[in-house]
C-alpha cells in the first residue's frame, strides 16, 4: 500500500538545540504508531515537523495528506479548561475544512455531529461547558473534533492521561475503527499496557536517535529492551506496519 | 427621576456626543476585553494603553489637540510596540508579554518626556486621563468609525479567534496562520485604545476594555453570553458614568471605569459562577441526600 507520510533522513531541532537525527520510516494508511521516548527525547518536536509547524534542518518529510485533514490532538493540560464552549460547539469545529471561518453549519453538520457525540458517549453532554467535564469526556470531545474533520493522519499526544478505565477503552475502540476506516494514527504512549492493545509498531526516540521496535518486545523488561534498541542501533529500520497485534 | 437621567441629554450638545461616543465604544471594547482574557493576556492590553503614549504625544506636539492626528500617533507607536515586543520576543525566545511589559514602560516615560518638554501639565492631565464631555463632532466620527470597523472585523473573523483561542496548533494544521490572526487581534485593540483615548485618556481606556469582561465571566460559561453581558456591563458603566459624573460634578473618565468596577466587584463576590459567593454556597451544600441522615 502507498505510504500516506515519509521521513527520509529527516534531522529536527530547536533553536540551536539538535532533537532528532536521520529519522527515516514510513506510515501506511491505517497504521497505528506509538512515538515512545523519555520526556524530551523530541516526540512532540517529530509531531510538529509532522503537522508542518516545524522546518527539518535536513532530509525530507513527503506527506500525502493535504494540511487540514491531518488532525492533532494535544495533551489537554496544553489547553485552557475552562475555555467557554460546549461539547458540541467543540466538535463542530472539526468542519473548518470544509466551513472555515465564515460559512454557517448547516442541518448536515448537526445531524454529523450528533452522530459523533453519539459514537463517543457525550449525547448526555452536548450543551455542557467544557469547564465542567471530566478529562475522559473532554478527550472524548477533542477525539469528536477529528472525527468530524474526517481527518485522514491523526497525532495525538498523551491521550489516556488523566482518563478513567472505561473511556481509554472506548478511546481505543474509536481509534482502531478509525484505522480500520484508514486514517493513520501516530500516537504518544508511555503505558506499555496500551501500546500493547493499541500500537502495530513503536518508533522509540532517545538521545536523538530513533528506532522503530515491535510492541511485542514491550515485554516486562520492557525498559531495558528499548534501552537496548536506542543504544545499540544507530541506524533506523522502518518495518511493516501491517502487522497488528492480535 | 426620568429628569435626572434625560435633562442633561437634552439639554447640552456635548452631553449627547459624550453619550454617542461612550455607547460606540462600550459595543466594542468590551469583545475586545472578552478576547483578551481568554487568550490570557489581560495585562497586555493595560500594556498596549500605556504603548500607545508616545505617539500620541508626537500628534500633540505637531498639531496640538487634534484628535485625528493624536490618534494616528498612537496607532503607529501602538503598533510598532506591538512589532519590536514580538520581533524581541522571537529572537531571544523570551515571552511576548515580559517584552511588551519592558516596552511599554519605555513608552510611558518618552510619551510623558515628550509631553513635558513642550506642554504643561494641564496637557499632560488631559491626554492621560482623558475627557469624554470635550468629544467633538471630529472625535465622535473618528470614534463611531474605528468602532463600526473592528466591530465589522471582529465579526469577521469571530470563529478564527475562538478556535485559536483555544487550540492554536488545530488552526495552524488548518493552514491558517496564527501570527497573522494575533497581529490583526492586536492592531483592533490598538486602534480602539487610540479612539477611547481622548474620551478617557490613555490610562484608562482599557478599563472599558477589560472591566466588563472580567465581570462578564462571573456569569456566563457561554462565549456568546460573555460577549454580550460585557457589553451591557460597558453600556451601563458609560451611561451611568456620564450621568453621575454631570451630577455629581466629577471627572467623567474615572465615573465610567470606577463604576464598571463596582459591578466587577460585585460579580466577585456574587456572581454566579466562581465568585465568592458560588463557591461558599457549592462547599455547604450536603454531600448526601437528606433523608440519607440519620
Amino acid at each position: 500500500m502507498e505510504p500516506i507520510l515519509t521521513l527520509e533522513a529527516v534531522s529536527l531541532a530547536q533553536g540551536n538545540r539538535m532533537v532528532l537525527e536521520n529519522v527515516e520510516g514510513t506510515f501506511a494508511p491505517g497504521s497505528i504508531t506509538a512515538l515512545v521516548g523519555p520526556n524530551g527525547a523530541g516526540k512532540s518536536t517529530l509531531v510538529q515537523a509532522i503537522m508542518g509547524v516545524l522546518k527539518p534542518i535536513r532530509g525530507r518529510i513527503h506527506c500525502g495528506v493535504p494540511s487540514d485533514r491531518r488532525a492533532w490532538l494535544p495533551q489537554q493540560l496544553a489547553l485552557d479548561l475552562t475555555f467557554p464552549m460546549s461539547v458540541e460547539e467543540l466538535v463542530l469545529t472539526g468542519c473548518w475544512p470544509t466551513h472555515g471561518s465564515f460559512k454557517r453549519y448547516g442541518p448536515e453538520e448537526y445531524r454529523r455531529g450528533q452522530a459523533v457525540m453519539q459514537r463517543l458517549g457525550l449525547q448526555a453532554f452536548e450543551h455542557r461547558p467544557l469547564g465542567e467535564l471530566s478529562g475522559g469526556q473532554r478527550q472524548r470531545a477533542l477525539l469528536g473534533r477529528t472525527l468530524m474533520q474526517k481527518a485522514q493522519l491523526l497525532m495525538l499526544d498523551e491521550p489516556f492521561a488523566n482518563v478513567d478505565a472505561a473511556t481509554v477503552d472506548i478511546l481505543i475502540e474509536v481509534l482502531r475503527d478509525m484505522a480500520a476506516e484508514g486514517v493513520s494514527i501516530i500516537i504518544v504512549l508511555h503505558d506499555h499496557d496500551q501500546m500493547r492493545r493499541l500500537a502495530d509498531r513503536v518508533l522509540w526516540l532517545d538521545r536523538g536517535r530513533a528506532t522503530w521496535v515491535a510492541p511485542s518486545s514491550l515485554d516486562a523488561a520492557s525498559g531495558a529492551t528499548l534501552s537496548n534498541h536506542a543504544t545499540a542501533d544507530a541506524s533506523i529500520h522502518s518495518h511493516s506496519v501491517n502487522e497488528r497485534p492480535a | 427621576m426620568i429628569d435626572w437621567f434625560i435633562s442633561p441629554l437634552t439639554d447640552f450638545g456635548f452631553m449627547r456626543r459624550a453619550l454617542v461616543a461612550g455607547l460606540a465604544l462600550s459595543l466594542v471594547a468590551p469583545p475586545l476585553g472578552v478576547f483578551l482574557t481568554l487568550r490570557g493576556m489581560s495585562l497586555v492590553g493595560d500594556a498596549m494603553a500605556h504603548a500607545v503614549l508616545p505617539g500620541v504625544a508626537i500628534g500633540f506636539l505637531m498639531a496640538g489637540f487634534s484628535l485625528p492626528a493624536m490618534s494616528v500617533g498612537g496607532l503607529i507607536a501602538g503598533l510598532v510596540v506591538a512589532g519590536l515586543a514580538g520581533g524581541v520576543s522571537r529572537l531571544t525566545g523570551h515571552r511576548e508579554d515580559s517584552a511588551i511589559a519592558s516596552f511599554y514602560l519605555i513608552s510611558l516615560a518618552a510619551g510623558v518626556m515628550l509631553i513635558s518638554l513642550r506642554g504643561s501639565s494641564v496637557d499632560l492631565t488631559h491626554v492621560l486621563f482623558g475627557s469624554i464631555l470635550a468629544v467633538d463632532s471630529t472625535a465622535l466620527w473618528l470614534i463611531v468609525g474605528v468602532s463600526s470597523a473592528t466591530l465589522l472585523t471582529l465579526a469577521a473573523i469571530f470563529r478564527i479567534l475562538v478556535v485559536e483561542c483555544l487550540d492554536p496548533l488545530f488552526l495552524r494544521g488548518q493552514g491558517v496562520r496564527g501570527s497573522a490572526v494575533h497581529a490583526l487581534f492586536l492592531g483592533l485593540m490598538v486602534l480602539n485604545l487610540t479612539a477611547g483615548f481622548q474620551t478617557l485618556g490613555t490610562l484608562m481606556a482599557v478599563g472599558l476594555m477589560m472591566l466588563p469582561a472580567t465581570a462578564a465571566r462571573f456569569w456566563s460559561k457561554r462565549i456568546e453570553g460573555l460577549m454580550g453581558l460585557a457589553i451591557a456591563i460597558g453600556i451601563f458603566s458609560s451611561v451611568g458614568g456620564l450621568l453621575l459624573s454631570y451630577h455629581a460634578g466629577l471627572p467623567s473618565g474615572p465615573c465610567i471605569i470606577l463604576l464598571a468596577g463596582v459591578v466587577y466587584l460585585l460579580s466577585a463576590l456574587f456572581g454566579r459562577y466562581h465568585s465568592v459567593f458560588a463557591r461558599w454556597r457549592r462547599r455547604v451544600e450536603p454531600v448526601l441526600p437528606a433523608d440519607a441522615h440519620g
